[in-house]
């Protein structure tokens, strides 16, 4: 694994996307795509094949855990297979240990499908990407297609570490945030909300100075959210990546320096075990950032809600904890 | 093998150092439109059957539960019923025995009261009787005695006592011997 994951001089070219081979898109695209490059990026594909796979995936495992019929007695309730149970543990854990604590139940029956939709289709794209289907590709069709193609890919890589594809997720969660706020606030009180909400606006008089500061925090902040959202799970997934290929890239700069073979294959042996370590850790990453970043979208929907609904001091206290990870 | 790997080693290291973050929208609308497309599936074909077979599971677990705790407070309500009509007929067979005691000891005490008065009257009654007796036979004696008497007395004054100076003698020694 060492040798097939094996980079150059950078390890960031290990991670940046890259064009699919021999795929073009028209010359009058380039217009709205803001940038003259014609290739289609690796990660469409992939976020496409992670689109059908999480579809897939999940309708195999509502299958397996929606009721059965009555002939059935008492195990038509139970989820059948390991996949079923696994997605089934994980929704299960997610309604009701982190999204009802921060939404309330009526909420969180309303978006938990959003929510889970994100998760498991972030959980894909980020696990995928562990998988060394590019390195493969091109080393195949390198030796064994006729020719020898020098950049041979049309499939593979981590798509969640393109700032442009997390970007569009998150401007879905940002569209998402913003219809709710407007749909439960209205146009007043989403105003009012971004004012500093009712305690600040109809308080004191000489509070009302600060409300033209609050209101352009506040006002850059329902960007900054959603931004932050990207950004988190963009540098997170190449941040991950990059050092597992940096770990592995010791072991061909070695054999590139001219080492001796023992040495090597000492530091191939010791970089790769390292990087397999990685590779654990990145599996638990990919879990817990398309977490975050679901988490994150529930506590903001949950701040442009009308607190004095079915909300707790359970909700509150829920609430200022999310809302002060979030700022970390 | 390092011939072998070598095509990644220029896809990694290839152009330089390599463009990190590069505006392209393609990737954002591909992303923004395969989510949808998916959450509109999940939506409608997956999220429903999922979130019905946890609530059929749950709403069955907590059917159960209920019907466990109502199953628990009637057999405890049952109990405590058992417990009063067996503490109730604890009562009623103390208040029975308490009740046969006193019967029978009132019984027991008439049945004594009656034994004494019958012994009493019996006691009388021999008493009277040993009493006439005793009169009887003393008056048989005193009727011997003056028989005797005036026979003897006949006897010595020759003379013939008829039956009434018999009796009038008889009399006179009677009240004669009362009075002593």
């Amino acid at each position: 694994m060492n040798f097939l994951l094996a980079s150059g001089d950078n390890p960031l070219g290990h991670v940046v996307d890259k064009p699919m081979y021999g795929v073009k898109a028209p010359e009058s695209w380039s217009a709205w795509r803001f940038t003259q490059d014609a290739g289609v990026p690796v990660s469409c594909a992939v976020i496409i094949f992670s689109g059908l796979l999480v579809c897939f995936l999940l309708w195999r495992a509502a299958k397996a855990i929606q009721t059965g019929p009555d002939s059935h007695g008492t195990e038509r309730f139970i989820a059948k297979g390991r996949l079923g149970q696994f997605v089934e543990a994980i929704v299960v854990g997610l309604r009701d240990q982190m999204l009802v604590p921060v939404m309330g139940e009526a909420q969180t029956r309303r978006y938990l499908p959003f929510l889970l939709s994100l998760f498991f289709f972030l959980l894909v794209v980020n696990l995928f990407g562990l998988l060394p289907f590019a390195d493969i590709q091109h080393m195949l069709a390198h030796n064994f297609v006729k020719g020898g193609a020098e950049e041979f890919i049309l499939f593979g890589g981590t798509a969640t570490a393109n700032l442009m594809v997390t970007g569009g997720l998150a401007a879905i969660c940002f569209a998402v945030i913003q219809i709710h706020s407007f749909r439960e606030l209205g146009f007043g009180g989403w105003l009012e909300h971004l004012c500093g909400g009712s305690d600040l606006v109809r308080g004191p008089k000489g509070l009302y100075l600060v409300i033209p500061v609050i209101f352009v925090v506040e006002f850059l902040g329902m960007f900054i959210k959603p931004i932050a959202l990207a950004i988190r799970l963009f540098a997170n997934m190449v941040g991950g990546h990059t050092l597992m290929a940096t770990l592995l890239m010791f072991g061909m700069m070695a054999a590139k320096g001219g080492l001796a073979t023992w040495a090597v294959g000492t530091i191939s042996v010791a970089s790769g075990t390292f990087a397999l370590i990685i590779l654990f850790l990145e599996v638990f990453v990919a879990f817990l950032q398309a977490f975050i970043f679901m988490f994150l979208t529930a506590v903001f929907i949950s701040t442009m809600s009308h607190h004095d609904e079915e909300h707790g001091e359970d909700h509150h206290e829920a609430h200022g904890h999310a809302t002060a990870e979030a700022h970390h | 093998m390092t011939a072998n790997l070598a095509p990644i080693v220029m896809l990694a290291s290839e152009g330089g150092s390599p463009e990190l973050i590069k505006v392209d929208t393609l990737p954002a609308l591909t992303a923004i439109v395969v989510f949808l497309v998916a959450f509109a599936f999940l939506a409608i074909f997956v999220w429903p059957k999922i979130v019905k077979g946890l609530d059929d599971r749950n709403n069955k677990i907590l059917g159960e539960i209920r019907a466990a705790e109502a199953a628990q407070a009637k057999a405890k309500a049952a109990q405590a019923e058992f417990e009063k009509r067996l503490e109730e007929a604890r009562a009623e067979a103390d208040r029975t025995v308490r009740a046969a005691r006193a019967e029978a000891e009132r019984q027991a005490e008439e049945l004594r009261a009656t034994a004494a008065k019958e012994l009493e009257d019996m006691k009388n009654r021999a008493t009277q009787e040993l009493e006439g007796a005793k009169r009887a036979a003393i008056s048989e004696i005193h009727a011997m005695a003056a028989g005797l008497a005036t026979t003897v007395a006949g006897k010595i004054l020759k003379r013939e006592i008829q039956p009434g100076d018999q009796k009038r003698l008889v009399e006179e020694s009677l009240s004669e011997l009362s009075s002593r």
